[in-house]
């Protein structure tokens, strides 16, 4: 059947779909901004509230633990939980657009975006403190492991855990990889355009 | 404080004259972004926040219209960005014709049909090759789609160009609008 709506213009069709009626004072606006503040607030609060939990659980463990190596551990885990609370005060909290995105081109902030989640892959180890936290947990887990080499049972138990654990940090390693490629890629294919726009 | 008086006077009246003018414009471009009407209402208020906002540095080293399309394709963006899901699976207009799906050959029933094909079709782009279908889709000519996204003239043809012929496929279009 030959179509004889203007469904065969695109432009029509999209200029005149149907309207959501939507309107907002400016003192909406100021209230809607205010909430907004909070709400950020809010969450950085509490990210900070389980960093601190976290720093207050593991220091309690360390003043109750028996063993230097434990103790040290326990001790890495809390520095963790503090770290967390003050990367998440850092990252958190600027969840506005920044002050001169409004005056940049589309290309350049979407360039800009590509770039800070590269840069955050990158550094999410750092960021997210899990070099603490494992290196803490190493320092946990070794007493129990140097104690299974006397008891081998003990250590044939434990092998499940690191399989799956080896497992996983490969699998985290490849994903990491292979989303921080996809990403440089069209970084790289936006700084093309950016070349040819400014030639 | 006399001088924020002013300032605020001017944000707001600035702002009320967008609202007034890009109201509708930029409820469609919401639509470009999130098919959800929940979470396109949030993206909607989201915007107008940032643009209401944004008017207290506007400096006027563009026209307010393309400081008010930048300012909202770059909201928009940033709540693709945080989906990751559908994040990793949009793809250039280039290589539109290699996802499943994409070759339409029967035409739209009816203007609603026709309209979530075309917002299907918007959705599966990355925001850049989105924003140039967005204002192509607006009626915008090549040079006032640079001036937004800061691609160049001859990239933002090609991409027209592309875009035209997709379009010129799912919808039937006979004569498309040459920029």
């Amino acid at each position: 059947m030959q179509n004889e709506l203007p469904m065969n213009d695109p432009r029509g069709i999209w200029q005149n779909q149907p309207k959501e009626p939507f309107r907002m004072s400016v003192d909406q606006m100021r209230l809607k901004a205010h909430r907004f503040q909070m709400k950020a607030r809010f969450k950085v609060l509490y990210a900070i509230t389980i960093g601190v939990s976290i720093s207050v659980f593991f220091g309690w463990n360390c003043i109750r633990a028996q063993e230097v190596l434990s103790r040290m551990g326990f001790g890495l885990l809390s520095v963790s939980g503090i770290y967390f609370a003050y990367q998440a005060y850092k990252w958190i909290w600027p969840s506005n657009l920044p002050q001169d995105a409004p005056a940049s081109t589309s290309l350049e902030f979407y360039r800009s975006e590509l770039e800070r989640r590269r840069d955050y892959s990158q550094h999410v180890w750092r960021r997210s403190g899990l070099t603490f936290c494992f290196l803490g947990l190493a320092l946990v887990i070794a007493p129990a492991l140097i104690a299974s080499f006397y008891n081998p049972r003990l250590l044939v138990n434990t092998v499940p855990f690191f399989l799956l654990l080896t497992v996983w940090f490969v699998a985290f390693l490849y994903v990491k990889k292979r989303g921080q490629n996809r990403l440089q890629q069209e970084i790289d294919e936006l700084r093309t355009f950016e070349t040819d726009g400014g030639s | 404080m006399q001088s924020t008086a002013v300032q605020n006077a001017s944000q707001n009246s600035l702002y009320e004259q967008v609202a007034e003018t890009f109201g509708s414009a930029l409820d469609r471009l919401a639509r470009a972004y999130e098919l959800d009407a929940e979470a396109r209402r949030d993206l909607l208020q989201d915007i107008h926040l940032q643009l209401w906002r944004s008017f207290t540095y506007f400096d006027q080293r563009c026209s307010l219209r393309t400081w008010v399309y930048r300012v909202a394709h770059n909201v928009a963006t940033k709540h693709v960005m945080r989906q990751r899901r559908i994040r990793d699976r949009l793809v250039n207009i280039e290589n539109f014709d290699f996802l499943p799906g994409s070759d339409q050959a029967e035409l739209a029933a009816s203007d609603t049909e026709a309209l979530g094909r075309l917002s299907m079709l918007i959705q599966r782009l990355k925001p850049l090759d989105r924003q140039i279908i967005v204002s192509y889709l607006e009626g915008m000519d090549a040079s006032s789609i640079g001036e937004i996204t800061g691609l160049s003239a001859a990239n933002i043809s090609m991409k027209v160009h592309r875009i035209k012929n997709i379009l010129k496929r799912w919808f039937g279009e006979g004569e498309l609008h040459a920029e």
